[in-house]
């Protein structure tokens, strides 16, 4: 039969094209070690690529990163959730509560409960009733505000350790290290070795008290890209996303994958709520969320709507944000890789012909360099928005190539089809 | 008309699959105000083409969703292979072996077309190997030539519209429902497109083919049902019945025609192009160096497929895109740099191409929707202010000159039928004396009695001196109109032809590239 021999040719010019997507990760990656460790050994600067930096990154980038992937799931399905910060906070709050009383694990499902409750929420606003979905995202952030408040100065200011705004000595969750690969790869990261210490400095902070909330995130990012690209589920939640009205033709109940969707968003943002509470710091605190979900938002986007995308985005958040708390002085060589960053870029847009575009990143790339060279640190008012500035700009690089779900975003109604 | 080709081995290897008879018995469908059916009787063959025509309007849309399930009928039964059958979604249409091929795509551009045609059907071929080798399958049983991984975005008109077929076919469907399915297509792919259901006839399949082309129905048809104002009223088998007596049985009158009288074209040039290009961001060219002239008293046809620049050229006349280079003039003046308003304030009316995006506000009264474009202008305003009483009595005297059927001039553009907003629109834009009117697809989507009032008024204003370029995707309006027709190609202009002595077909080849420019 002639189909057969179709059947080989067109599988692997798919796989061609992911293969080729694989490299081009690979590839940015190994680029950006380089180019930081060349920074680290040009300026002495030991920390930007230090084993603690990295486990602090990753300790920063994790609650973005659920914030990120609860964005994802519910815009896939063509939902803006802007409320994933107002979750967050009521994940924080449900994982002090039920980890207070009832241990931490329950406390990681009750933090996710809160959140699916925003996330119902917004469900119910947006999909049910066709409310504008910034306007529904924006009074659950307020809400969510309001009722942790509220909610934990009726219940916290009785508890051991409690207080209107706080409740702290929650039980913690296992941290997991690997034995002996830990310690032989933090004395490597010492070394101050061309690129084999920065790679080992990764690798300790991979290997070295690692929460198990992180490797649980780990295992959320892939089990996402699996049920969103590779099950019938999956298809089904992203054609709501892509086009509803299609989806409904074909049989596809769309509100409930909307409301699966949005649901499993809430969760998610909850989860990461819970991560605030109890493994980046030891308790809850009000507002703890401080904009992360709004981050996590960023992060998805620049991540194109892709899970490994916004595992990306949200590590790089997490890089600068760690790198400032930790060593401000830092954040001085951290110019140049951003000086190196843009010139390489606008050598590239040169290449491609884009003229203007290139010179005009040329000469912010140049100005960093300036910057850079002429001075000694970065005046303390500045590092603090690192994370924010260098998002802003990665963001602003990339849009042109951003392709977000075409249907994110409306109000549909059922019965549209036909 | 093309010879039907005999039917292509679909004997040998292929088992064929009987589709069942399909009957519609006194289906009637009310909705609030209005009767969209009553008394519907359809009997459709085993393996045959049924065509159902009609006017917009006449109730077609709605028989369609009631057999595809999306609407319940009010009386009436549905009977699939002497079963009785109620539909209470599109899902249990499909379960019984009935498709729909929706006139208005209903793919999702970001999905590949084969996720595109496993949606909703995960289950008969799961969403990975097998169900890539039943969509390659299909494609190569009826020559659909498809590829399971492009993304549908890719994808020209003629293949989504077979990507929609192979998707109904995916579900195992035996009886197809085709919604004016030639619409979107030139000729040379209308031909492709019944070669197509020709292959799907042979295999078995039964097709309700939904058309107000009289031409292509008596191409395709074994069988046809009129419909006129929510009811059949009357059969016909093709070879027995003209294409005249089809079309009063349609309309239960006869037919307006475009044609336009004697010619009015003076020597004055009104709009003339020179050089205009057109590049977009990434430096492909948009337009390519398109020139012409409009003169006072003529109408200039663009035909081309859609997407090949037409909505670009618009938007260039109309200030709303810089173009890269070239010259505009307007008269004697040069228009180049002008802004849109400045332009409007000019003399130049715009019929823009959809009318619920670009036309009008929708959630607002009708003298609002007057106002629009004209907010600088008496009698919209007085000064700085929206002169309210000038606008109303201005929007009057448009619902009556006009014939905008309607309330009163309060009521919301939304609650008016299409062709009535058009109107409405074609009245706005007539006012304040323009010189120069860019129509796009002025007809699209209206009713043929609104249909004859548009061309009339299109014509009594070429008749008083306008220059008019008209852009349409209906090919004897654009013959029928036309002084003058430029075919338009991926943005260039590649021929020029007279109407007097051209037929739908050397446009389509044209359009298409196939032709000699």
């Amino acid at each position: 039969m002639s189909t057969t021999q179709v059947d080989k040719s067109a599988p692997s010019e798919r796989a061609r094209k992911i293969g080729g997507m694989y490299r081009t990760y690979w590839l940015v990656m190994l680029v950006a070690v380089v180019a930081l460790s060349l920074v680290r050994i040009a300026t002495g600067a030991d920390d930007i690529t230090a084993a603690n930096t990295l486990r602090a990154a990753i300790l920063s980038a994790c609650p973005i990163l659920l914030a990120g992937m609860g964005g994802l799931w519910s815009e896939r399905a063509g939902i803006v959730n802007i409320g994933l910060e107002g979750q967050m906070l009521l994940g924080t709050w449900g994982a002090a509560y039920f980890t207070y009383n009832y241990g931490p694990w329950v406390g990681l499902l009750g933090a996710a409960a809160m959140g699916a409750l925003g996330g119902l929420l917004h469900g119910l606003a947006t999909i049910t009733f066709g409310v504008d979905h910034i306007v529904s995202g924006v009074a659950i952030n307020i809400i969510g505000l309001g009722a942790t408040t509220f909610l934990a100065e009726a219940f916290f200011s009785d508890y051991q350790y409690g207080g209107p705004r706080q409740l702290t000595g929650l039980d913690g969750l296992p941290f997991v290290t690997v034995p002996g690969l830990s310690d032989g790869l933090k004395s490597l990261n010492d070394q101050g070795w061309f690129v084999i210490s920065d790679l080992a400095g990764l690798l300790a902070a991979l290997t070295t008290k690692v929460s198990v909330v992180t490797i649980l995130i780990a295992v959320i990012v892939v089990l996402t890209a699996w049920i969103l690209w590779h099950t019938s589920f999956g298809l089904r939640l992203r054609s709501c996303g892509e086009n509803p009205a299609a989806a409904e033709s074909l049989g596809v109940n769309v509100y409930r994958y909307k409301y699966v969707a949005v649901l499993v968003s809430g969760g998610l943002a909850g989860l990461g709520g819970a991560f605030l509470a109890l493994v980046a710091a030891s308790g809850f605190t009000t507002n703890q969320s401080n904009g992360r979900g709004y981050i996590g938002l960023a992060a998805m986007i620049f991540g194109n709507w892709n899970p490994f995308g916004t595992l990306g985005a949200s590590l790089l958040f997490g890089y600068t944000d760690a790198l400032r708390l930790r060593s401000p002085s830092a954040v001085h060589a951290l110019l140049l890789v951003v000086a190196i960053g843009l010139l390489a870029y606008a050598a590239w847009r040169f290449y491609q012909g884009a003229r203007t575009s290139a010179i005009v990143l040329g000469l912010i790339g140049a100005a960093f360099l300036v910057w850079f060279l002429t001075t000694d640190t970065v005046p303390r008012e500045f590092t603090g928005m690192t994370p924010y500035v260098v998002t802003l700009l990665v963001l602003a690089l990339a849009s042109q190539r951003l392709r977000p779900p075409a249907a994110d975003g409306q109000v549909y109604r059922k019965g549209s089809a036909g | 008309m093309p010879a039907a080709p005999p039917a292509p081995g679909a004997s040998s290897t292929e088992a064929v699959i009987e589709a069942p008879e399909v009957r519609l018995i006194g289906i009637g469908k009310r909705f609030p105000g209005v009767i969209a059916n009553h008394d519907v009787e359809v009997t459709i063959r085993p393996a045959t083409v049924h065509a159902l025509i009609g006017e917009n309007g006449a109730g077609k849309s709605t028989l369609m969703k009631i057999l595809y399930g999306v609407q319940k009928p009010d009386d009436g039964t549905i009977e699939v292979g002497g079963t009785e059958r109620s539909f209470r979604t599109p899902t249990d249409a499909i379960g019984v072996g009935i498709g729909m091929v929706f006139q208005h795509f209903m793919l999702a551009d970001n999905l590949t077309a084969l996720e595109n045609a496993v949606l909703g059907a995960e289950k008969l071929h799961g969403i990975g190997d097998k169900a890539r080798a039943e969509f390659e399958s299909i494609s190569e049983r009826y020559g659909f030539g498809l590829r399971p991984d492009v993304l549908v975005e890719k994808l020209g008109v003629a293949d989504r519209q077979r990507l929609e077929i192979l998707k109904v076919l995916f579900r195992g469907a035996k009886v197809l429902i085709l919604d004016e399915p030639t619409a979107v297509l030139v000729p040379q792919e209308v031909d492709a497109l019944f070669a197509n259901l020709r292959d799907l006839r042979a295999h078995g399949h039964s097709i309700l083919f939904i058309s107000h082309k009289l031409d292509e129905v008596l191409a395709i048809a074994d069988d046809i049902t009129v419909m006129r104002r929510g009811t059949t009223v009357g059969s016909a088998v093709p070879g027995e019945v003209t294409k005249q007596e089809l079309a009063e049985m349609m309309v239960g009158s006869e037919l307006p025609s475009p044609e336009t009288s004697e010619s009015t074209v003076t020597d004055v040039v009104q709009l003339s192009l020179s050089g205009v290009t057109l590049t977009d961001d990434a430096g492909r060219d948009l337009l390519s160096d398109i020139s012409f002239d409009i003169h006072r008293g003529e109408i200039l046809g663009i035909a081309g497929v859609e997407g090949n620049g037409q909505a670009e050229l618009v938007e260039t006349v109309m200030g709303m895109r810089r173009l890269t280079s070239g010259r505009i003039l307007l008269g004697e003046e040069d228009v180049t740099d002008w802004d849109t308003r400045r332009l409007r304030e000019s003399g130049v009316g715009y019929i823009p191409e959809d009318r619920h995006r670009h036309g009008l506000l929708l959630d607002s009264p009708l003298w609002e929707n007057r106002i629009l474009g004209h907010q600088t202008r008496p009698p919209s305003v007085k000064g700085p202010w929206i002169n309210r009483s000038g606008a109303r009595k201005d929007t009057r005297r448009i619902v009556d000159e006009y014939d905008v059927r309607t309330p009163g001039i309060d009521t919301v553009a939304r609650a008016l039928s299409g062709g009535n907003q058009q109107k409405l629109i074609i009245g706005r834009e007539m006012s304040g004396d323009p010189v120069l009117l860019i129509a796009s697809h002025p007809t699209r989507g209206v009713d043929v009695g609104a249909q004859a009032a548009i061309w009339s008024h299109i014509k009594r204003a070429r008749h008083d001196g306008l220059a008019v370029l008209l852009i349409s995707a209906d090919l004897d309006e654009l013959i029928g109109l036309s002084d003058r027709i430029e075919v338009i190609l991926r943005g260039r202009m590649v021929g020029t032809f007279d109407p007097a002595g051209v037929t739908p077909k050397d446009l389509g080849a044209a359009m298409t590239g196939g032709g000699e420019a």
